[in-house]
């Protein structure tokens, strides 16, 4: 078959069908590391343009839309989906396994579709096949997890159908274009992209499941579901105004957050949507600039996003947690973790020479040259803030701070060589830009290294860095603790089941006390009836006269009734 | 069966083959009389199977099985059967359906309504009670029951008389199945909540088969094409779906003996295939690709938008959300949770013939996704061509 | 965890030891030292070269550093603030969430340093 024919999903279901059949060992991670390296070098020889259609259903579905685009989604995840399996070359679990490549194929598979039917298939995909790296962790709590996981993801899944049926409705077409936002269809095909682009409000799903997968399940899930949103987003509503201002909502509260999160895979959690914020500001500015820096963006904020939750998850996986109340001194043994996780902490920080420097100051310019200055002041504010929790608080308080005593081996190999991957990529797409900028779906005439922008940054980031040690010496800065922080989600893990706890309590309370009294009508009658009429009954002893003679009386009676009354 | 060691085989099969007859006389039926005698037929050839076990239990859920579905059908069927032969002098099933021109004004919902009650098999809301109580039937029977033959009885007389009694259109027109949509609706969400509360696997499939029905006489009260061919697409995707979960659940009985689902945990990793199966058939159930629920779902909510009913639409949305509730929870249990203590992790599957029918009829839900086109060319001319 | 030998430095890689001045307050005092050097620097570059702006309030000299300081001192701030409010103990969800399970142990390779 020739493999344009053949939709690059497919290539990573039939994968996993195959190691299904492997036997467990290097066999099988060697597989789950050949698939994305076929897949991204199908994707790299295909040539722009529509390549599979299938009539399905009366539909037509077009599976395979490639253009500069989608392009550069699909090899980002193929890549993404390498380094993470790679960091997961120890794992001997067959469903964490098997969901790996479900869920990155499913995630190209969306990317790749050109009408919302193929969108909807693939964009549950990505939910079903993810909750299994939840799960997997195989204990209670994430079970729990993984259930309200599964129901926000399946939620936008069928708002999306919804909104696709709508929108079908209103144009005729399904076709998976730029959308005015207007009518219910598209709003509610917005609501869909707006849950899984961690919208504020309907973020907590992000900061609530992330912490609770497993090791690399985490770096896995990290890479696709949000950024999936964002290439749909970017697909469907470039030019929102709307989305500029929930882009900065979005950038700005999560940093709050991750000031007083414990739990350092949370606080990556919660500067994941402060990192999307920034991309979701870009498409809505919707400039070939802004686009061009939220395609950039999702490239390097992959990488380095993975890289962090990769570094972290190396010492979960040494010490057994990931509480920055019970981490620190972690540096003397497990070094090169540390420097990995500097690494990715200077790329999300956007220091000079390192990924993020340039590509969020593509989407910072295009909000200043479009005169969105509150929008480019507060993006400022939260590219100061992600380096004060992502880029200081995680590695201080990981493998600095105070000495916790423990001293973890350094991670495995093939963990060391997926983080030195990763890093080694952060920093080229920081140096070397012009490979990434050619990717972009326009032209790119930015070159970020100028004078004034060098200096503005390191100015930013050296007193940045200057208030977090002035407050570190002084002791304001708020310690570590073990807590839970209350967030949206506290409305339907506390505030909901409260409420229906008590509407249930009320309703049972009153159908109880009615169909007692219920009962005790009827038992009382049936009883009396039986007293009188019964075998033993009075009336029964002198049957036929007896009844005879009730039945007269109260036929006279009714006659009698009927007689006055009319 | 023979896996539990049960007896009265002989009587057991045949009722079981008795009842297979007269669905098939349903399904072949011409007119509504014909069809409403193996109707009652088939309710009278399934009550010794639910009574199989012969416990009082099995007697008294016999018993309200039996009384439910006789008294709506009698009661209510029977009336509305002659009132349409008294106004019309016809019972013949015809496209575009035989009542318009005979009836008028707020009598066509009434009629409708006894249509819609008399036909306790589609377990409408309140007349659901039979189905938990049917419960107590061995497994097989209850695959049956609630999956295939009696309750698609049910629904697909009430397509029928939706659409070949009442005719779609004349229902549109006098919006008389407007109040219906309405208590489908209520049914689906209800059901689905009460699923939710059921701790007993069978009581909850029981209940999750309430609400599925529901989506069918919501099809027909749509008044829509989309919405009839959405309905009768999916008594076949519920078919093939139900059946496997229920087959799954007795493979879980024979294997282990175990009713309630908190007591499932881990049971997944000693009974992979039949999990398996489950977790295919609660997708599809659900609504989700690559398996054959998700397009009767489409269609369903493609009438739903057709009539310009958010609502509907709003409500199929939520009724997914509730099976994910209470169906992907007991995979979650079944795969993740660990086995309780002292029970040995090695796989330990129920029989070959035990496992294999819902492996089969979960790999079946998979095609119905790729094969629905074939039944849609197949239903569709019951809501084209006039 | 070696609570019954004295560590020694040169337990640890070549890697590590670049780092263990952290562990020395006069040394850190002396980065720290460095630190506010490096932003002094900073700050007056502002005034050495022609900064390209596209915002007005890019003009002020210094603004990005007064900007960072001051925003993230009042994020700190802010945030500790909220922590009266936010907070819970680590057990209010439970046992809905991991919060307060342990990591599986057969999940990882708890391993110490020389193992």
């Amino acid at each position: 078959m020739a493999i344009e024919s053949l939709p690059t999903a497919v290539l990573f279901f039939a994968g996993a069908a195959l190691l299904i059949m492997l036997p467990q060992g290097r066999l099988r991670a060697a597989l789950l590391l050949a698939v994305p390296v076929l897949a991204a070098w199908q994707v790299w020889t295909l040539p722009f343009g529509d390549h599979v259609q299938v009539n399905f259903f009366g539909l037509d579905l077009e599976l395979m839309r490639v253009d500069k685009l989608s392009r550069i989604f699909a090899l980002i995840f193929s890549l993404a989906a390498f380094l993470g399996n790679l960091y997961a070359w120890h794992v001997r679990d067959t469903v964490q396994q098997v969901s790996a490549l479900l869920y990155a194929g499913a995630a190209i598979g969306a990317v790749f579709a050109g009408d919302l039917i193929t969108l909807f298939f693939y964009w549950e995909g990505t939910a079903i096949a993810s909750v299994f790296l939840i799960w997997a962790r195989r204990t209670e709590g994430a079970y729990h997890t993984g259930m309200r996981y599964l129901i926000v993801q399946i939620s936008s899944g069928v708002i999306l159908l919804a909104g696709a049926v709508l929108y079908y409705r209103e144009t005729g077409s399904l076709a998976f274009e730029h959308m005015e936002l207007g009518s219910p269809g598209t709003w509610l095909i917005f609501i869909a992209f707006g849950i899984k682009a961690a919208f504020p409000l309907l973020h907590n799903w992000l900061q609530d499941a992330y912490p609770a997968a497993t090791v690399t399940g985490t770096v896995i899930l990290s890479s696709f579901t949000t950024k999936l949103a964002i290439y749909s987003l970017a697909r469907g509503f470039a030019g929102t105004e709307i989305l500029i201002y929930i882009g900065a909502v979005m950038t700005l509260f999560p940093i709050f957050y991750a000031v007083i999160e414990n739990d350092l895979r949370r606080v990556l959690a919660y500067s994941l949507n402060n990192q999307l914020g920034f991309m979701v500001v870009g498409i809505g500015i919707g400039t070939e600039l802004a686009l061009n820096g939220t395609a950039a963006h999702a490239v390097a904020h992959i990488l380095y996003k993975s890289l962090l939750f990769m570094s972290v998850g190396a010492v979960l996986f040494r010490t057994g947690t990931a509480k920055g109340s019970e981490l620190g001194g972690l540096y003397k043994t497990m070094p090169l973790t540390m420097i990995f996780c500097v690494v990715g902490a200077a790329a999300i920080s956007a220091f000079p020479l390192f990924s993020g420097f340039v590509t969020k100051s593509l989407i910072l310019s295009a909000s200043a040259k479009e005169h969105y200055y509150i929008i480019w002041a507060i993006l400022l504010f939260a590219s100061a803030g992600v380096f004060h929790h992502s880029g200081i608080k995680i590695p201080y308080f990981a493998f600095f701070a105070h000495d916790s005593g423990k001293r973890p081996k350094e991670a495995p190999l093939h963990m060391l060589l997926a983080m030195g991957l990763t890093a080694f990529l952060s920093i080229f797409i920081g140096v070397y830009p012009e490979p990434l900028y050619a990717l972009l779906p326009y032209e790119v005439s930015y070159d970020s290294y100028t004078a004034t922008h060098v200096i503005t940054q390191l100015q930013l980031l050296f007193f940045s860095a200057l208030a977090f040690t002035v407050l570190m010496r002084t002791r304001i800065y708020p310690p570590e603790l073990r807590s839970v922080n209350l967030d949206a989600d506290w409305s339907y893990r506390r505030l909901l089941p409260n409420i229906i706890r008590a509407v249930a309590n009320t309703v049972s309370k009153i159908w109880a006390a009615n169909s007692a009294f219920w009962h005790r009508t009827i038992s009382t009658v049936i009883s009396r009836l039986y007293n009188s009429h019964g075998p033993e009954g009075r009336i029964a002893q002198v049957w036929p006269t007896g009844s005879m003679v009730l039945w007269i009386a109260i036929l006279l009676g009714v006659t009698l009734i009927v007689n006055f009354l009319s | 069966m023979r896996g539990n060691n049960e007896e009265h085989h002989a009587r057991f099969f045949a009722s079981f083959s008795l009842a297979i007859s007269a669905v098939m006389g349903i399904a072949f039926a011409s007119n509504m009389f014909t069809l409403f005698v193996f109707y009652e037929i088939l309710t009278l050839s399934t009550y010794p199977l639910v009574a199989h076990k012969g416990t009082p239990e099995a007697i008294r859920g016999a018993r309200t099985y039996l009384g439910i579905l006789l008294g709506t059908s009698i009661g209510f069927q029977l009336l509305a059967v002659i009132w349409t032969y008294s106004i019309t002098g016809t019972l013949d099933f015809t496209k575009g359906g035989i009542l318009e021109g005979h009836i008028a004004g707020p009598a066509v919902a009434v009629l409708l309504a006894l249509y819609a009650f008399g036909i306790g098999k589609a377990a409408l809301m309140p007349f659901h009670r039979w189905l938990p109580a049917a419960m107590v039937a061995p497994t097989p029977v209850s695959a049956l029951l609630h999956a295939v033959a009696v309750v698609k009885a049910g629904v697909f007389t009430m397509l029928k008389v939706g659409i070949y009694i009442f005719g779609i259109d004349f229902l549109a027109e006098t919006g008389a199945s407007e109040w219906l949509m309405w208590l489908a609706a209520y049914s689906i969400i209800a059901a689905s909540v009460i699923a939710m509360t059921k701790d007993n696997l069978k009581a909850r499939l029981a209940y999750s088969t309430i609400s599925q029905l529901s989506y069918i006489t919501l099809g027909m009260a749509l008044a829509t094409s989309m919405g009839a061919l959405g309905g009768g697409m999916h008594i076949a995707m519920h078919a093939m779906g139900k059946i496997t979960l229920f087959m799954a659940a007795g493979s879980i009985y024979v294997a282990t003996h175990k009713t309630n689902i908190s007591q499932m945990n881990g049971l997944g990793k000693i009974m992979p295939i039949t999990y398996g199966a489950f977790f295919i058939g609660a997708l599809s159930i659900i609504g989700l690709p690559p398996l054959g629920g998700s397009w009767s779902k489409w269609l369903l909510i493609l009438g739903a938008a057709d009539t310009g009913q958010w609502v509907m639409i709003g409500v199929l949305m939520v009724s997914s959300l509730l099976n994910v509730a209470y169906l992907l929870s007991i995979i979650g249990r079944g795969f993740f949770l660990p086995l309780p203590e002292g029970v040995p992790t090695k796989v330990t599957e129920s029989p070959l013939l035990v496992w294999l029918p819902p492996a089969i009829t979960a790999f079946g839900t998979l095609l119905l996704f790729f094969y629905a086109g074939v039944l849609q060319e197949f239903l569709m001319p019951i809501v084209s061509g006039y | 965890m070696s609570e019954h030998r004295t560590e020694d430095d040169s337990d640890f890689s070549a890697i590590a030891r670049l780092f263990l001045w952290v562990d020395d307050k006069k040394k850190v005092d002396r980065f720290v030292y460095g630190l506010y050097g490096a932003c002094a620097l900073l700050f007056g570059a502002d005034f050495l070269y022609h900064k390209h702006t596209y915002v007005p309030v890019e003009n002020i000299p210094g603004f990005y550093a007064l900007y960072g300081f001051i925003m993230c001192a009042l994020l700190v701030i802010a945030a500790k603030g909220l922590r009266i409010i936010l907070k819970r103990p680590e057990d209010y969800y439970a046992p809905m969430d991991v919060e307060t399970e342990d990591y599986p142990e057969d999940q990882m390779e708890r391993l110490n340093h020389g193992d």
